[in-house]
């Protein structure tokens, strides 16, 4: 049987349906390069808002450990008894429940506490108590019998801010007689031999244990928590807005001017 | 893969990438400690670190808005949300990476948290720019072989 010769019509047909497949290929590809370079453009975009934001972050750091000056400098004729920074008969008290291993607390102490200080505690406006706590783990009981022991001395203060600055990670074990000790030596004035005796003693168990029982009573889960009082009245929960001095300062100024 | 399964699986991602972010975002402003699962402190230490913050703005608030944003092109249709999308992961991508390097290279601590988000980061850079090169949507719908513009110009 032979095949059948296709007419004059069926070459015409054919070859148009060759040709449109052939030009709808071609468009297929044209639109896949028009898309390419869609995408090229995105990603030569997102790489440029990349570099920009590694730049902002790297030169953006929030966190300057403070040094053994400033730490000296910042407390130096500042009245320091036990756990109180300040002068006794300043109008408002902000109390701070921290765990020396916390690091928010270190975010805190480290951004916001200097600044505080030297407007608030240094002008007897504010007078600062720290609640020692000691729930991390326990690394935070070792460092708050030390932290204790400091404030025996009145040194307590001076003490967390430069313990805070050495901060290492959670319950590693780091905080050891060896770390203590390089951070105590950052304490112009603190006798470190009486430091370590006071430590052992039951006196510094005495002062964790009336910081937990504190926190207990005012249902402090967590560290940093901050409460204040005007004139010795009931003291009220301050929830800063960002561990910055900026997060501290407004409420603080109307709690001034509610006390004069 | 049609651009319908492309979108559902982009909102998917999106919605577990902003479960990390909403986690870390709430950790950061209630000051509660991160819950890894691996343990040794790494997350603490990654999340108080310099790089945890951009310009002052935690750097989990700039993952949930960015993820927010991916999820919000995926309910869209069109060239604005494809290439809104695209750009997004894209840029979550690289700077998640560039995190990742911080962790390892200079805070020396890992977090469980920032590994997972930038896995899905990457899924969802893969899944926006599949989704970018797909073809036109009137391409795509048009049927093979059909006498459309190119047909009446050939007759």
């Amino acid at each position: 049987m032979t095949q059948r010769a296709p007419t004059r019509k069926e070459r015409r047909d054919q070859a148009r349906a060759e040709r449109v497949a052939r030009e709808q290929e071609a468009a297929r590809r044209a639109q896949f390069r028009r898309r390419l370079g869609i995408l090229g453009g995105v990603v030569g975009l997102a790489i440029v808002a990349v570099v920009v934001a590694i730049a902002l972050s790297s030169s953006g750091g929030s966190h300057k450990s403070s040094t053994t000056g400033q730490t000296t400098s910042l407390f130096a004729g500042i009245p320091e008894k036990g756990i109180t920074l300040g002068k006794p008969n300043a109008p408002v008290t902000l109390e701070e429940y921290g765990d020396l291993q916390c690091p928010f607390c270190r975010e805190y102490t480290l951004n916001a506490l200097p600044t505080l200080v030297r407007d608030y505690v240094r002008t007897g406006k504010v007078k600062m108590v720290f609640h020692n706590l000691s729930f991390i783990g326990p690394d935070s009981v070792t460092a708050g019998r030390v932290a204790q022991a400091a404030g025996m001395q009145n040194k307590l203060w001076p003490f967390i801010d430069r313990f805070y600055a050495n901060q290492g990670q959670e319950n590693t074990g780091y905080v050891t007689r060896d770390f203590l000790d390089k951070v105590a030596s950052q304490v112009p004035g603190l006798d470190k031999q009486k430091l370590f005796s006071d430590a052992d003693s039951a006196a510094s168990q005495t002062g964790l244990a009336a910081a937990n029982a504190s926190a207990n009573t005012r249902g402090v889960k967590s560290t940093p928590r901050f409460f204040v009082s005007v004139n010795g009245k009931p003291a009220q929960e301050l929830q800063p807005s960002s561990l910055t001095p900026g997060g501290f300062e407004s409420q603080l100024n109307a709690l001034l001017a509610k006390a004069t | 893969m049609t651009e319908r399964r492309l979108r559902i699986a982009i909102a998917v991602a999106s919605l577990l990438g902003l479960g990390i972010a909403a986690y870390l975002t709430y950790v950061h402003y209630a000051h509660t400690t991160v819950l890894c699962v691996a343990g040794g402190g790494g997350c603490e230490k990654v999340q108080n670190s310099d790089q945890s913050k951009l310009a002052g703005i935690p750097v989990a608030v700039l993952g949930l808005v960015g993820y927010a944003g991916i999820f919000g092109s995926a309910l869209v249709r069109g060239e604005a949300a494809r290439i809104g999308g695209a750009l997004l992961a894209l840029i979550g991508i690289g700077f998640s990476l560039y995190l990742t390097y911080a962790e390892i290279f200079l805070i020396h601590a890992i977090c469980q948290w920032c590994v997972a988000s930038c896995v899905v980061m990457a899924i969802l850079a893969a899944l926006t720019c599949a989704r970018l090169l797909l073809p036109d949507e009137g391409a795509a719908r048009a049927p093979s072989g059909s006498r459309g513009e190119l047909g009446a110009r050939v007759g």
